[in-house]
């Protein structure tokens, strides 16, 4: 409806009041006025980014490359070729991968069985359940395999003396077991946050359409889950090759790659065929660790819904509850077994042998080396865990807040140290650090791992358990930074703070309990970490883990299960009073006057 | 819900301070190919104590503007001043303004009382005055008996109120709001815009209030700016803006509007006013100055302008100032006509109805309107 008016003569214009700013010139030419600020924002960030580079150079780049460059020598790339030319090299990758599989499946389907236990069924003990399945996190790798040995093997506690059988579960079985009693809590836990996120309108929406509830189950929460299956999976995977320990205590002539390198290190004194052994199982692990990382990691993303929408339709037929319950109850009982083992066997002389109650194992453990060593690894331990958080806090900081080019290559840096195994990290450790590294006669980096250095290689350890727990407080970090919304640091700017004010009155108030949640999950682990610290301990330097192994190849079972329980009971202890250090006070109280 | 509002003398901000000006500037995101120009030759000067609005359809850069002036964008070219002092060389907390965020953006780890005591702590004042001067501002806003809340334990309009409180509490020069009500219901939205203007009135801090919601605008804003596409289309107190807008796309904006097709336009540059054929009629209307013989026009007339006379069911043909009724609906407080006419479909808004007076549909109407409520504009091209 918009008129055409017809030509007229009059073309005068009128100087009407009406304010209308066809915005006149501007009366200053149109300047680069922006600079300086954006300047001076960057240097910080720069200035961030270059010292968290340098850092991460340091620790986790520089070793890798050292081990590429190691394993490119002659010596190496003969084992390169003799992987595909012998027959002896060839069956240790198969069985690496084989393991691996075994693991990642196994591990996964019994994470899911729990997950699934805890989300859709009620039941006596389910919190309990929960703790069991948690149990292996906080316990170094032989507890397991030692009464795993006590109680299956030759002459084990239930095998011969129960069952009157004597099988051989040195190997693959032995292996098989052990670790995927060790690793299962990772996929229980990533399915189980997976699950609890599931929105069961959709299970709704499907039993509304008639479907009963095992097609639902088949249909439906499957296929939701599998890329939480991937994932798990794929992580479990990648822990089950980077292992070290349970190859090495009930491997038996079952060789994996990770015990092959350390045979050639530690036992060859072949640093460059260790190195090509380090690299052939460095890759497939940052390969996969990509893969579950960005790929599964994003793919599980859109299967979520975020926030549940109702309460999980409830298990309640009692065949499908004795069908699930009963292997949970099993396999619960399993754990609680083992570990009883493990705090049992510390007390009597040798378990299933001489059941006389003594204390030997913990006099011997208490006084001199062991104490030694239960001091060192905590001390070691305890200052990491706060550096790995400053660390790793700096990575997700840069990475959420700052970094737009360059922010995919700053996260993958930052993780890893998860992702390269501990085998590979410790040889990488010892390559770097035995000597002084520098050009020509200038030193840039001392020595800083072996005997021969300063504080007794002690700085090489730190900087093991720093850079396998910044990843947890990176990841923590990142997901806490991405849930303040950027206006909440605005309102804190437009009220005054500088920058750095608002990071330290804002930000990391609001960053700090999923930090620490995450560190000291980070902790438990340095404590029980062994592949990449065997590499490096030193006389001066022992460390618990370590101690562990050596107790256990003496056959000294009694003074290892005594080292376990002390492990864990410090592991646990130090957790328990990181809680009630960092409790958070509650904001505000709910309806109540102010006191002026 | 009560205002307490103590009446206390004018503090140290007054008419004299708050002279924002902000001059050709320009913001540019991305570059190259991806370069999107969000805002463009942006000048305007706020006066100390003025309350101006920015409103403009979604995405017409109305954010990025205010962002300018807060700091936590720079300007691509042009400069912003506050009382003769550049500000685009300062870090957002360097600039004596304050803020209030559509997500309210409290700080969860806090009290009530901590959110509004932040500013004020950071610049170092004694503990005595803090609480004082906190005290106060909760008081003002009604919040001091939630003042040992946390933020989540507040609702919508509590946690803007807080917001509110701890932008004005520090005496910023300017205020900058981000369309603040936006996440709230509608009849608190009307409460809270009440409360905005007279404590700003109060306190005399010049602000700039971005909204895209024209009521918002029309009932607080001493000015309004509205932008269309990154340019500022024109800026006038509401009323200039709603009976003298400078183009189709403000009139069409701001209210609801009629687009009469004229003929024969004849403007008279010495009065600025015009004459025009329309419905049958030649009539003398004030006109844009761009409105100008040999330029396409259209005539601009609300609906509430529109009179409609009934007259009687017999005539048949909708010429000159006759239209069929199209439509009749009943409001209660007014009836709204659609009306089919020779120069298109008229809306007209009748208050105060009496019921016999309603035309049925179908029927013919006299349609009619006074020239004084009538505005000639240049049409879109
Ligand atoms: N960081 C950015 N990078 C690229 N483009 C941006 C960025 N921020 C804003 N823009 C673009 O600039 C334009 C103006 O955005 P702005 O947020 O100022 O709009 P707005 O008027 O506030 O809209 P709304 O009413 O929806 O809030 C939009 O086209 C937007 O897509
Ligand atoms: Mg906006």
């Amino acid at each position: 409806m918009r008129g055409r008016a017809a030509p007229h003569d009059e073309t005068k214009e009128s100087p009407l009041s009406i304010e209308t700013v066809a915005a006149p010139a501007a009366p200053n030419p149109p300047l680069r006025t922006s600079r300086p600020r954006e300047l001076r924002h960057d240097t910080a960030t720069r200035v961030v980014a270059v010292v968290v580079v340098a850092i991460l150079s340091l620790l986790i780049v520089i070793p890798v490359l050292t081990i590429l460059s190691t394993s490119a020598s002659s010596e190496g790339l003969a084992v390169f070729a003799s992987i595909f030319s012998s027959s002896v090299n060839r069956q240790i990758i198969l069985n690496t991968v084989i393991l691996g599989t075994i693991v990642g499946a196994l591990g996964t389907a019994i994470g899911f069985l729990l997950a699934y236990v805890q989300v859709r069924m009620e039941f006596r003990g389910k919190r309990i359940l929960h703790l069991i399945a948690l149990l292996p996190i906080v316990s170094p790798p032989f507890a397991l395999a030692t009464a795993v040995i006590t109680l299956f093997g030759r002459s084990g506690l239930v095998t011969r003396d129960l069952l009157g059988i004597t099988p051989n579960i040195y190997g693959l079985p032995g292996l098989t077991v052990v670790l995927t009693l060790s690793f299962f809590p990772a996929a229980y836990m990533n399915l189980l946050g997976m699950m609890r996120s599931l929105d069961p309108s959709l299970d709704e929406a499907a039993s509304g359409l008639g479907a009963s509830k095992w097609q639902v189950f088949r249909s439906v929460t499957i296929p939701m889950l599998v890329p939480g299956f991937a994932s798990s999976f794929l992580l479990l995977f990648v822990e089950t090759i980077a292992d070290l320990a349970n190859p090495l205590v009930i491997g038996g002539d079952f060789t994996v790659l990770s015990s092959r390198a350390y045979i050639a290190i530690t036992g060859e004194y072949d640093v460059a065929a260790g190195a090509a052994y380090s690299v052939v199982l460095l890759l497939p692990a940052v390969l996969v660790f990509l893969i579950q990382r960005y790929w599964a990691g994003r793919r599980s993303v859109v299967a979520v819904t975020g926030k549940p929408s109702g309460r999980p339709d409830l298990i309640t037929s009692p065949v499908a509850r004795t069908m699930l319950l009963a292997p949970v109850a099993l396999f619960a009982g399993l754990i609680v077994l083992i570990y009883a083992t493990v705090v049992v066997g510390g007390f009597v002389s040798i378990l299933g042998v001489n059941d006389t109650l003594t204390l030997d194992h913990y006099a011997y453990v208490l006084s001199g080396i062991g104490s030694d060593a239960m001091v060192t690894t905590t001390t070691l331990a305890l200052i990491a865990t706060p550096l790995a958080g400053v660390l790793g806090l700096a990575v997700a900081w840069l990475v959420v807040r700052k970094l737009r080019r360059g922010r995919s290559l700053m996260d993958f840096l930052g993780m890893l140290g998860l992702a390269v195994p501990g085998t590979v990290l410790g040889i990488g450790y010892a390559l770097t650090f035995n000597t002084p590294r520098g050009f020509g006669d200038v030193v840039l980096i001392p020595a800083l791992a072996g005997g021969g250095a300063a504080f007794g290689g002690a700085v090489a350890i730190v900087m093991v358990y720093v850079i396998r727990s910044s990843p947890s407080g990176q990841r923590a970090g990142v997901a806490a930074l991405q849930q303040i919304d950027m206006s909440i640091d605005e309102a804190s700017a437009s009220l005054g703070a500088s920058g750095l004010t608002t990071f330290r009155k804002i930000t990391l108030p609001l960053v700090r309990p999923a930090l620490f949640a995450g560190l000291t999950y980070a902790f438990a682990r340095s404590m029980t970490t062994l592949s990449p610290i065997v590499f490096l301990t030193t006389p001066q330097t022992k460390i618990m883990t370590s101690q562990i192994l050596s107790e256990v190849d003496a056959g000294r079972f009694g003074n290892a299960f005594a080292y376990c329980t002390i492990l864990i009971v410090i592991v646990m202890g130090v957790i328990g009073i990181l809680n009630l250090l960092i409790r958070e006070r509650p904001v505000g109280r709910p309806a109540d006057a102010m006191a002026t | 819900m009560t205002i307490t509002m103590h009446d206390t003398p004018a503090r140290d901000v007054g008419d004299t301070v708050g002279r924002l000006v902000l001059s050709g500037i320009q913001k540019a995101f991305g570059s190259g190919g991806s370069r999107v120009v969000a805002v463009d030759d942006f000048t305007l000067t706020v006066e100390p104590g003025e309350f101006v609005t920015f409103l403009g359809p979604s995405g017409c850069g109305k954010t990025t503007t205010l962002r300018m002036i807060a700091g936590f964008e720079s300007p691509t070219a042009g400069s912003v001043s506050l009382d003769d002092e550049d500000m685009v060389s300062l870090t957002p907390d360097r600039r004596p303004m304050g803020m209030v965020f559509q997500s309210y953006a409290l700080f969860p780890h806090m009290t009530v009382f901590e959110n509004v005591a932040y500013g004020l702590k950071l610049k170092g004042l004694p503990a005595k005055q803090l609480k004082e001067e906190v005290g106060f501002a909760l008081a003002s806003m009604s919040l001091t008996n939630l003042a040992n809340r946390a933020p989540n334990q507040l609702s919508g309009g509590q946690q803007q109120r807080v917001a509110l409180a701890r932008a004005m509490v520090v005496k910023p020069k300017v205020l900058l709001f981000d369309e603040p009500l936006s996440n709230l219901d509608a009849k608190l939205r009307a409460q809270m815009r009440l409360e905005i203007r007279r404590l700003q009135r109060r306190l005399g801090i010049s602000s700039v209030y971005v909204t895209h919601d024209q009521d918002e605008a029309m009932s607080l804003s001493d000015r309004i700016v509205v932008m269309r596409s990154g340019r500022i289309e024109q800026v006038g107190a509401p009323d200039t803006i709603y009976r003298h807008p400078a183009s189709v796309f403000v009139a069409d904006f701001i209210g609801r509007a009629n687009f009469l097709d004229v003929d024969d336009v004849r403007a008279d540059a010495s009065t600025g006013r015009a004459s025009a054929r329309v419905l049958g009629t030649r009539i003398t209307v004030d006109a844009h100055p761009k409105a100008v013989a040999g330029s396409d026009c259209v005539l601009l007339v609300r609906p509430e302008s529109i009179r409609v006379r009934p007259f009687g069911d017999t005539e048949e043909r909708i010429a000159g100032n006759h239209g069929r009724v199209l439509s009749a609906v009943f409001y209660g407080e007014s009836v709204e006509y659609e009306i089919e006419t020779e120069v298109g479909n008229i809306v007209a808004v009748v208050s105060d109805p009496t019921f016999t007076e309603i035309a049925p549909v179908g029927t013919i109407v006299g349609v009619s309107f006074a020239p004084e409520r009538a505005w000639l504009l240049p049409a879109e091209d």
